[in-house]
């Protein structure tokens, strides 16, 4: 009897080890990843100055919805059957809230991947604690360079839109080639942000060139006004303006030059800003005049632009917003973002397999070549090739703002390959 | 040197906006002692309002802004009766606590109401421009500064001739007595902050044509006003009116000729600041202010 | 010395949050602890603004700023020199104590208001400084430094604070405490009775200031970066007003103004309005105020006087019996 017993203990004290992780299964070891769902997180600021872009978020969260309740390629709902959970946090744009929310996500929500977490700051503050934890961030909403070219660094990080600095540079390759004559003078934002494209621009204008910029002038995103700057880049005699600011004070910026008389032959403005939302209210401040000829780029659609009004992705956009998101104004163009980048992200989850785990998505992300996202520009490409090319999208087009309205000045620039 | 007249008229334009608010935190600090943080943040309240009325639902200019006055006096009154002189029992402290509730709250709710993003707020001068020689002035601009020279005057006549003007004058300097006298100093004092919500408005309505209306578009101009009004004297609107084209101009050239902030303009705000300390230093009553003799 | 039931009170409320915060690690995650090592780095913060602003009677609107000195002198230090991240600790506090002492001369020609509206411009201006491009090579500009991983000093920052926590009891409880008060409360006598108010005001405003660059430091470790992001006018506020949520003027009341800072926002934003927290943190702040103005501290001196009055028949009951017994037995004899 007692020989019994002791087979039998054995037997149990198996049984009790064994079967949990018999049931539980792959599961147990991915974090966010059941047999019906994933969870993804990001932080985002959704009180504080920068909360123009909580749409950003929410119009993942649309799309995400979207995709859970449709029946898929392969006839399942979700992502091969597993639903989207979305759980995302303010940070305020706030460094010390980030460290905490993302640690909260990671730790406490144990979320499978972080996504589209926005700002250059904030998701550099928390880009070596997820490398090291191998926690994936995943197309960071900052269009800052670095997280691209420092993707062998951090492989776990990567962006997603094309980054300041390759925008930049395409606006001083255009001024080299077309205008080589031009004085140039630069107004741009002190931060992460602005000397991006500042370093972006003078580059591309090359070495050679660099004395067509006549005069740079800095400001502070939290300074009232910019005429102090303007008036002094009017007096260098100058005769194209580039605006590197974030959307309120590049709208501040017409409405100054236009309070200065002063036109510019050539403004360039950045893509961000140029969102058509954004140069209707600089348009209504400063005039038609005043804004008309400004040349910006751009790689999605605009929903503020009626000449995508019966664009098939621009529709599936409409009906997604008023069903998942009726309140929300659907012409900001931050909900728009907010899809196109959810449709990057369904797609990296499903190349990432079946078996989906941390190292699955990485792999996939490093080697998505996706070109049916409906919300970008006709034949733009969502694809990665690290390690030789770390930026997801590198072309955008040349625009020019004109009766009301963007138009194409050129076709795909193309700035791949990255490193 | 033409950028100098250039700056000049920069300066002036921007010491316009700062002006009218300034002249509003200089009337409540008159009439009620107290600083008030949540002074911008009213008026972007009321630029919102009139943003409403205005652009969103078509109402005429002027009108919309007489009804923004309006609201925006009931409002400060309001304001004053509800949340302030409940808690003036508090002291000091916990009127700046209760005015920095008020600016975040604000805050919050017109981004709540009317989201973050960015809004067009037209001007109601023309867009037209005068130019002399090399030097542009914008009608926009001119009219700006003619707006923020009415509003000192009807402030400076208000409490020089009014039969309310005069009264909120002793109600702030002697309250009790005042009260002997008969004087309704809760009114009077009530009457002070809606005017000075009033001005409010007419700060953010000017300023909003060229620095765009959003939520948090008031505050860097809050703390300029409150230079300004220190720099002037904060019990004077005379003062507070000139200390604010002082600073502004001041800046202007500051940032022009000054290498120190050419090559690094975001460093207008702790210059200023500190220029500001030093003359506080000498002057703590500001340029134009009455020594108060102080209890120690 | 008979112990009031208002101090009783409060010693017991120490002695419960000291054995919870010893504690607290052991049972709970690191995620976990890491919001109560927050909640350590305001504590030792508004300790400071405790004596500047509730004891001195100096309004503040820079606290924020002089964390922020603390902490960059730490990231400072950390990226230039070979001293380690936690040896930078007393340097934060001794460099933003001096740079406070320095800013009290000045700040004595202010009076109320205007000193809140010198403080106020100081912190905006310290970013403006802190993220220019002219001093960009020593503090990283607008990007901020990054000198380390993250790191959780949870029993470092409590050591630190329950050191803190004691100098600043002795301090408030010596005449020069005495001083602090006299100053805030009744100037003219102050003086009149030989206090050197210039020089208790600067002393408040360095030693403040130096807890608040203490603060900084162990929060720019914490991180493992600074940036001029996180030590905005915001935060400044975020200080002042969970100090006066928690009670100025009350040592013990910091405890609960330090977690309101934590937890105060997110719970606005959780339980009051998920789409606008602002105006949820707006209206819970004039609600206490409204309430209770002397904050979380007046509500345990509530407390204290209703656990007196509750069990005081006891006492007298028991007093009462006790003089019986000797008067019956002094009578006998």
């Amino acid at each position: 009897m007692r020989k019994g017993m002791g087979t039998l203990a054995v037997l149990a004290a198996a049984l009790a080890f064994g079967l949990p992780a018999a049931l539980g299964g792959a599961a147990a070891t991915t974090p966010g990843v059941t047999a019906h769902s994933i969870l993804l997180g990001g932080t985002f600021p959704l009180t504080g100055a920068a909360s123009s872009y909580a749409p950003i978020p929410r119009g993942m969260q649309a799309f995400f919805s979207y995709i859970n309740a449709r029946k898929g390629p392969d006839g399942k709902r979700g992502v091969g059957g597993r639903q989207i959970i979305w759980k995302y946090y303010d940070d305020a744009y706030n460094p010390t809230q980030t460290v905490q929310q993302t640690q909260r996500l990671v730790e406490q929500d144990k979320v499978f991947a972080l996504v589209g977490g926005l700002g250059t700051e904030p998701q550099q503050a928390v880009r070596d604690y997820l490398n090291q934890k191998k926690v994936p961030q995943l197309y960071v909403s900052t269009g800052a360079t670095f997280f691209g070219s420092d993707h062998k660094k951090y492989p776990w990080t990567i962006g997603w839109q094309p980054d300041y600095q390759s925008e930049a540079a395409i606006y001083g390759r255009y001024i080299r080639d077309h205008m080589p004559n031009a004085k140039v003078a630069v107004l741009y934002q002190n931060d992460d942000y602005g000397k991006d494209y500042n370093a972006g621009f003078v580059g591309g204008l090359g070495s050679a060139n660099s004395d067509r910029v006549v005069a740079t002038r800095t400001f502070n995103v939290t300074d009232p006004a910019v005429t102090t700057q303007l008036v002094a880049l009017r007096a260098s005699g100058a005769d194209t303006l580039m605006i590197f600011a974030t959307p309120a004070k590049t709208i501040q910026t017409y409405a100054t030059i236009a309070r200065l008389g002063w036109k510019p032959g050539h403004i360039f403005v950045n893509s961000v800003s140029a969102a058509q939302v954004f140069i209707n209210t600089a348009v209504q401040l400063s005039g038609a005049s005043t804004v008309n000829g400004s040349i910006s780029t751009y790689y999605t659609k605009d929903p503020a632009n009626p000449s995508w009004d019966n664009d098939p992705g621009m529709k599936l956009y409409r009906q997604i917003m008023k069903k998942y998101y009726p309140s929300g104004n659907d012409k900001d163009a931050n909900y728009f973002y907010g899809m196109a980048k959810g449709w990057t992200i369904v797609q990296a989850l499903y190349k990432a397999g079946k078996n989906l785990t941390r190292e699955s998505l990485m792999n996939a992300v490093n080697h998505l070549n996706d070109s049916t996202n409906p919300f970008l520009l006709p034949k733009v490409v969502v694809k990665t090739n690290a390690p030789k090319d770390n930026f997801p999208i590198s072309q955008q087009e040349l625009i020019q703002f004109e009766n009301g309205g963007w138009t194409p000045i050129s076709g795909l620039i193309d700035t791949r390959p990255r490193g | 040197m033409a950028q100098f007249w250039q700056q000049i008229v920069g300066g002036l334009a921007a010491g316009g906006i700062y002006s009218t608010l300034a002249l509003a935190l200089v009337l409540i600090h008159r009439a009620t002692g107290i600083v008030n943080f949540a002074q911008g943040e009213m008026g972007m309240f009321s630029t919102f309002i009139a943003w409403s009325l205005i652009e969103n639902h078509g109402m005429e200019y002027w009108l919309g802004f007489a009804l923004v006055l309006l609201i925006s006096f009931a409002g400060g009154a309001g304001i004053y009766g509800a949340v302030i002189r409940p808690l003036q029992r508090g002291g000091e402290l916990a009127i700046v606590i209760a005015t920095i509730a008020l600016l975040i709250l604000l805050n919050g709710l017109a981004g709540w109401i009317w989201t973050p993003e960015v809004k067009a707020f037209e001007s109601p001068f023309p867009h037209s421009l005068i130019t002399i020689g090399d030097v542009v002035i914008s009608w926009q601009d001119v009219g700006t500064i003619i707006v923020s020279f009415a509003c000192v005057l009807v402030v400076f006549l208000f409490f020089r001739l009014t039969r309310t003007g005069r009264p909120m004058r002793a109600s702030a300097l002697r309250p009790r007595t005042s009260r002997l006298m008969g004087i309704r100093v809760t009114l009077m004092l009530a009457v002070g902050w809606g005017l000075a919500a009033a001005l409010s408005a007419v700060a953010g309505m000017m300023a909003a044509p060229v620095l765009a209306l959003e939520p948090n578009f008031m505050l860097p101009v809050l703390v300029y006003a409150f230079a300004a009004a220190v720099l002037g004297g904060i019990d004077g609107p005379v003062g507070a009116v000139i200390g604010s084209y002082i600073l502004g101009v001041g800046i202007s050239l500051l940032s022009t000729y000054v290498n120190y902030i050419t090559v690094a303009p975001e460093l207008q705000l702790p210059v200023a600041l500190a220029i500001l300390l030093v003359i506080l230093l000498f002057r703590p009553s500001g340029l134009f202010g009455r020594t108060v003799v102080r209890r120690v | 010395m008979r112990l009031r039931p208002a101090a009783l009170v409060q010693l017991v409320a120490i002695a419960a949050v000291a054995a919870f915060v010893a504690t607290y690690p052991l049972y709970k995650s690191d995620y976990e602890a890491t919001k109560l090592t927050l909640v350590g780095i305001y504590l030792i913060a508004i300790l400071g603004l405790n004596l500047l602003t509730g004891y001195s009677g100096q309004i503040t609107l820079g606290h924020g700023a002089f964390m922020g000195i603390g902490a960059y002198t730490t990231a400072i230090l950390v990226t230039k020199t070979s001293i380690s991240d936690y040896a930078t600790i007393p340097l934060a506090g001794i460099a933003a104590g001096l740079i406070g002492f320095l800013f009290g001369f000045p700040a004595l020609r202010l009076h109320g208001v205007y000193l809140a509206l010198a403080t106020f411009g100081g912190a905006v201006a310290f970013v403006s400084i802190v993220q220019s491009t002219h001093y960009q090579g020593l503090t990283g500009g607008a990007t901020g430094l990054f000198f380390g991983p993250l790191k959780n000093p949870y029993y470092l920052t409590w050591g630190i604070c329950a050191f803190l926590y004691l100098v600043a009891w002795l301090l408030v409880h010596s005449k020069a405490g005495r001083a602090f008060k006299a100053v805030r409360d009744a100037p003219i006598a102050a003086v009149s009775s030989g206090v050197n108010i210039a020089l208790v005001k600067t002393l408040a405003f360095g030693i403040a200031s130096a807890y608040a660059g203490v603060a900084g430091a162990l929060l720019a470790i914490r991180l493992g970066s600074v940036s001029p992001l996180s030590f905005t006018v915001t935060l400044s506020i975020l200080l002042l007003t969970g100090a006066a949520l928690g009670g100025l003027g009350s040592l013990t009341g910091m405890i609960f103004g330090a977690l309101f800072i934590q937890f105060v926002p997110g719970f606005a934003e959780d339980h009051v309005s998920k789409t606008a927290p602002q105006v949820g943190y707006g209206l819970i702040l004039l609600a206490v105020l409204f309430l209770m103005p002397g904050g979380a501290a007046q509500l345990l001196h509530r407390l204290g006087t209703l656990l007196y009055r509750t069990t005081r028949p006891l006492y007298t009951r028991a007093a009462r019996r006790a003089e019986a017994v000797a008067t019956s037995t002094r009578s006998r004899t």
